[in-house]
């Protein structure tokens, strides 16, 4: 079973998942890359374009392409979407005036025709600040619970701290290892 | 890339573009990088794979290098032509690349980034390159040359971030490398400045450094660095000295760039030097660098032969005795052989001329008609040049003259006609030679050269008369140069010998020569002659026959000047070109010429305020008051009063008479084009003696003058007189006004044009209602800054008076009722009587005369009514003031037996009132 287990992982790590991390500016998405990627906070300036690293978690490799948030660049994420597997999207939890705006950001990639199998997952960021609002808040203010269709969730994270990043990626890395049995569960049946 | 991926050049199927999409998305990365070569592949051959932008963007963030160049390649490439998705690769650019551990990749991105022409990389472009000019050698001596590609595209971020006083910095590094770039792009900024403010000078201590790094570069490296020493003018003789001593080195290189660079910079360095034998020394270095240039392929011989030429021009020594070197050989190209003549020419002396003409005769029985006439040619002009050994050249030309080859006698026979001309009254003996010959001229030019020997010496050929003869049959057939030299030569014959044939002979020129003729010259000339034969003949012989100037030496012909230029042109175009570069490269010409702007100016303003005007504005700015005539004659529409004054407007801006050299800032398109926008005064027309504000003594060498005239709809403008007596070019001229009671404010600043030292220009600057007010009491007083960032941004003050009559505003009518009524209305706030010393009938003037000189500025009448003892004018002005219009009214008594005349004034507007006075009295004295 152990040796079995590990070919699989073996061809699946050799896939290396694609993933966006969308969000609005100011969000924390590069600085949530570079603390999956090197553990470490990096100091950050606004992101004109994109990051792109590997990291690997639980021997499941992951290709992830951390994207600029800010309103003039937001146009061009869509060059990203196609062979995306995970969507994680980042929301100051701190920045509530503008938790509208994400959710139209968010409702828009939702209703993309490219994105219809991602996986969803929302990092509720800024966590450790005092004021950042709940999970609960922010799943209203983006209005989640309307999301039927697709898996979805939502974590409390501060990439500061490096808190809930890590459960975010093992939640994600279960779905994908889920899906992928799935698929070849089936593909045995000739599906 | 290596010579297996041709395969990527293979022809295109249907869908490619997806298919490479596709490819270029596939996780595996030797097929991603295959994709990326079919693209790049697919770009080198001209097929437009823009559409691929992002996905080869997103190919950017990798950490192969090979790959990494493939992208960067594409992005140089595309960025143009997708301005918006480019900016997806500034954070790789700012982020990663640039801050990649490796160097080069840390180059490439800087290097990369200063090729993508596309503002919102380049803002992007600034950090990166500020941290690049102090990393690694490498880098630095990449980012030095990106400084001035950015210059190139965005020269105010250059200046604002200051990269150009690092690049100074890097004059001074530890690598050579970097210090060649750093000269090569200060170099480059200088070339491109359009302001003229980066002026690229070396200190004598960064010369030092140079030379320190020149032995140390590449070779392209000090080819820059060379050419940025040659401009240097060394501080004393010794310094000279120690820079050629220093270069000479270089004059050994196998690169004839660095060559010839050296060369320039011994050349430029020893004008310096007054020592001769210093002098002498450097020179003889000078000679065996540029021999062993002959040696290269024929097209650097031709350069470095069109240099040769320039310098011995300057120092004839130098290859003296090198003129075998110069010999053609039989496979020399056309265009070598041609430049070895000329040199030959140059070189050609008393000790090597018998080899030389071996030499010439040699070349003049080969095939190549051009050539054999250049060394006939050759011949001549050693002989015009070198006294003694005329003789033997004349000795060389006979004998070609007897191989009897057409073109060869016809050239000869011109070169010998110059010949005659150097020493007149010397080689006689040869005409007989020339006239075997007559028969073979077909050529124009030398049918006229013997044509003009046989005039010349028409008392020593026997048979003149009858050479003249045959040569008159066909007068009517010859081209005009022959038919001139035949009309003069025919009489000059009859001149010395005033016998009967050539009387006949004159008389059939004269006649086929005014009458026959369609050229005027020819008739012009004809006339003279006749006119001078028939009145007086013995002033005709003193006239015809006079002794003729001295021909000059060809050999050097450029002047001094002109030559010192073109030396310092060493190793460039203009050296080859024999023009200095302003000559065909017009961007080196960057200094507005104050004569050029004011035509185009004039003749814009004149066409856009009629068609039929522009064909008048340059008689009107030659002649201002017939101009005034004929545009106020296009204007017929207009009543007579703003018919008149329109013009005059135009007139001020389109000639200004009083000083040529102006420039003038117009007030306003709309306000130019369109005569009648309003009622023009004529005070409008700038006085000629424009009163000293500003004098030089005040501000070290600054002169202002000038005054506040009216543009006629009652906005005011300033015209002033720069005057620039110092030793510098100024520009870029600030004008601000203290608070002041009528508000007003400068509304644009003069333009850039530059005033060179010595020269003055004036410009007009409009003012606006819209400054801040002083408030108090009415006064005219004007305090003005003047700010010259050329001078230190030094700043300077000066007080001007402001003539009430520009500020008035263009009235309305105003019926007498309503004058009454605003009279008595103002009761305390501002009346003043006052009696005007001025009579009026002594004045001179009429009291209609003195009304209208009032209205020409803006005081119009109301009414004017008579009693029996005076005569009372009701006048009044309006004045803007925080924006409402005031009235200024006036009462002006005429008293007929005295002829004394009252004024009284009232105005709402405190203070006004004795300013109204001064100004009614200063306009009617």
């Amino acid at each position: 079973m152990g040796v079995l287990m590990s070919r699989v992982m073996a061809a699946f790590g050799d896939k290396e998942a694609r993933i966006l991390v969308l969000g609005l500016d100011n969000a924390g998405k590069t600085t949530i890359l570079y603390r999956l990627q090197v553990g470490a906070v990096v100091s950050t300036i606004p992101t004109i374009g994109f990051n792109v690293e590997t990291v690997t978690f639980k021997n499941v490799k992951f290709q992830v392409w951390d994207l600029g948030g800010q309103t003039s660049i937001r146009p061009y994420w869509r060059c990203y979407y196609p062979n995306t597997t995970a969507i994680v999207y980042v929301v100051d939890s701190c920045d509530k005036e503008r938790i509208p705006t994400s959710k139209e950001e968010l409702q828009g990639i939702l209703e993309e025709d490219e994105l219809r199998n991602c996986i969803i997952m929302i990092f509720a960021n800024k966590q450790d600040l005092p004021e950042a609002a709940t999970e609960v808040e922010i799943t209203e203010g983006l209005g989640l619970n309307g999301v039927k269709d697709r898996q979805w969730a939502i974590f409390k994270t501060s990439a500061l701290k490096g808190e809930g990043l890590w459960e975010g990626m093992e939640w994600l890395s279960q779905q994908l290892k889920a899906r992928e049995g799935k698929s070849s569960f089936w593909s045995m049946f000739g599906y | 890339m290596s010579g297996g991926d041709a395969r990527y050049f293979t022809s295109y199927k249907k869908g490619e573009i997806a298919e490479w999409r596709n490819e270029i998305n596939n996780p595996d990365r030797d097929k991603k990088k295959g994709a990326v070569k079919k693209v790049i592949a697919a770009m080198t051959v001209g097929k437009d794979v823009s559409m691929l932008f992002t996905d080869v963007v997103n190919c950017m963030q990798t950490g192969d290098v090979e790959m990494k160049k493939l992208v960067y390649l594409y992005l140089i490439n595309y960025a143009k032509n997708q301005p918006d998705l480019a900016i997806l690769a500034v954070n790789t650019f700012v982020k990663k690349d640039t801050q990649d551990p490796n160097p080069l990749i840390r180059a490439l991105a800087v290097r990369t980034m200063g090729c993508i022409r596309v503002d919102k990389i380049t803002e992007y472009l600034c950090d990166p390159l500020q941290r690049a000019l102090d990393e690694d050698p490498y880098v630095r001596k990449t980012a030095a040359i990106c400084v001035a590609k950015l210059f190139d595209i965005n020269a105010e971020l250059v200046r604002d971030r200051g990269f150009l006083h690092q690049l100074h910095d890097l004059l001074a590094d530890s690598n050579p490398m970097v210090v060649a770039n750093a000269v090569a792009a200060l170099s480059e900024v200088q070339h491109s400045s359009s302001s003229g403010i980066e002026n690229f000078t070396l200190a004598s201590d960064t010369v030092h450094k140079l030379l320190a790094a020149l032995n140390e570069c590449t070779e392209w490296g000090q080819v820059f660095i060379l050419d940025s020493i040659s401009s240097y003018s060394p501080q004393n003789e010794r310094q000279a000295e120690s820079i050629i001593e220093r270069v000479t080195p270089r004059l050994q290189h196998a690169n004839c760039a660095v060559v010839l660079s050296a060369a320039k910079v011994l050349i430029s360095q020893l004008e310096g030097v007054r020592n001769s034998d210093a002098v002498s020394h450097a020179v003889r270095k000078l000679a065996p660098p540029l021999v062993t240039l002959l040696s290269a392929e024929s097209e650097i011989q031709y350069v470095a032969l069109r240099n040769i030429n320039l310098i011995i021009q300057r120092y004839p020594d130098v290859l003296q005795d090198e003129i075998k070197v110069f010999f053609c050989k039989y496979n020399d190209p056309a265009f070598v052989k041609q430049e070895k003549l000329e040199t030959m020419v140059k070189l050609a002396s008393q000790e090597n001329i018998e080899q030389v003409l071996l030499e010439f005769k040699e070349y003049a029985t080969e095939v190549d008609v051009e050539f054999v006439r250049k060394s006939v040619r050759a011949i001549g002009r050693c002989a015009v040049s070198i006294a003694d050994s005329a003789e033997r050249c004349i000795g060389v030309l006979l004998e070609l003259i007897k191989t009897k080859v057409n073109y060869v006698v016809q050239e000869a026979i011109v070169v010998i006609r110059d010949i005659f001309r150097r020493y007149p009254d010397r080689y006689e003996g040869v005409i007989g030679a020339l006239c075997d010959s007559l028969d073979s001229l077909d050529e124009p030019e030398a049918k006229a050269s013997m044509v003009w020997i046989i005039g010349e010496y028409a008392d020593r050929i026997d048979n003149a008369e009858d050479l003249m003869d045959v040569f008159l049959e066909t007068f009517s057939d010859e081209a005009v140069d022959v038919q001139l030299q035949l009309l003069t030569a025919t009489v000059k014959l009859f001149l010395k010998k005033p016998s009967s044939g050539p009387q006949n002979l004159i008389q059939k020129v004269l006649h086929q020569a005014t009458s026959d003729t369609d050229d005027p010259d020819l008739r012009d000339r004809a006339y003279v002659y006749w006119r001078l034969l028939s009145s007086d003949p013995e002033a005709a012989k003193e006239v015809v026959l006079a002794s003729k100037p001295m021909m000059s030496n060809d050999r050097a012909y450029l002047d001094l000047e002109a030559l010192q230029q073109l030396l310092r042109q060493v190793s460039t175009l203009s050296s080859v070109y024999y023009k200095i570069p302003s000559a065909f490269a017009p961007r080196s010409t960057n200094i507005i010429n104050g004569v050029n702007l004011d035509e185009t100016m004039s003749s814009d303003l004149a066409d856009s305020a009629n068609k039929k005007g522009a064909e008048n504005s340059a008689s009107a700015s030659l002649s201002p008051t017939p101009g005034v005539d004929m545009l106020a004659d296009l204007n017929d529409g207009f009543e007579a009063a703003a018919k008149q004054s329109a013009s005059a407007n135009l007139d001020s801006f389109a000639a200004f008479p009083e000083s040529p050299g102006t420039f003038l800032t117009r007030p306003s398109s709309s306000q130019a084009s369109n005569p009648s926008s309003g009622a023009f005064a004529k005070s409008t027309l700038p006085s000629s003696r424009r009163p000293v504000l500003l004098s030089e003594h005040a501000s070290s060498g600054l002169r202002i003058s000038g005054s506040i005239v009216s543009r006629g709809d009652g906005m005011p403008y300033y015209d002033f007189l720069i005057s620039n007596l110092t030793q510098k070019p100024l520009t870029g001229f600030q004008f601000q006004f203290n608070k002041n009671f009528f508000m007003l404010a400068p509304e644009q600043q003069p333009d850039d044009g530059m005033i060179s030292p010595g020269e003055s220009k004036s410009c007009m600057i409009p003012l606006s209602y819209l400054g801040t007010s002083a408030g108090g009491k009415a006064s005219l007083l004007l305090q003005v800054a003047v700010k010259s960032p050329l001078q230190n941004d030094a700043i300077f003050y000066f007080n001007d008076q402001i003539p009430l009559e520009a500020i008035l505003q263009p009235a309305a009518e105003m019926g007498f009722e309503l004058f009454t009524e605003i009279w008595q209305s103002i009761r305390m706030v501002d009346k003043c009587t006052k009696r005007l010393d001025v009579s009026w009938p002594l004045s001179g003037a009429s009291i209609e005369g003195a009304l209208a000189k009032l209205e020409n500025n803006k005081f119009n009448t109301v009414s004017l009514k008579s009693n029996d003892d005076a005569h009372v004018a009701f006048v009044m002005g309006k004045i803007m003031l925080a924006k409402s219009e005031e009235y200024i009214l006036l009462q002006i008594t005429f008293a007929i037996g005295t002829g004394a005349i009252d004024a009284a004034c009232r105005s709402r507007v405190e203070g006004i009132s004795d300013l109204t006075l001064l100004a009614v009295h200063r306009l009617m004295s």
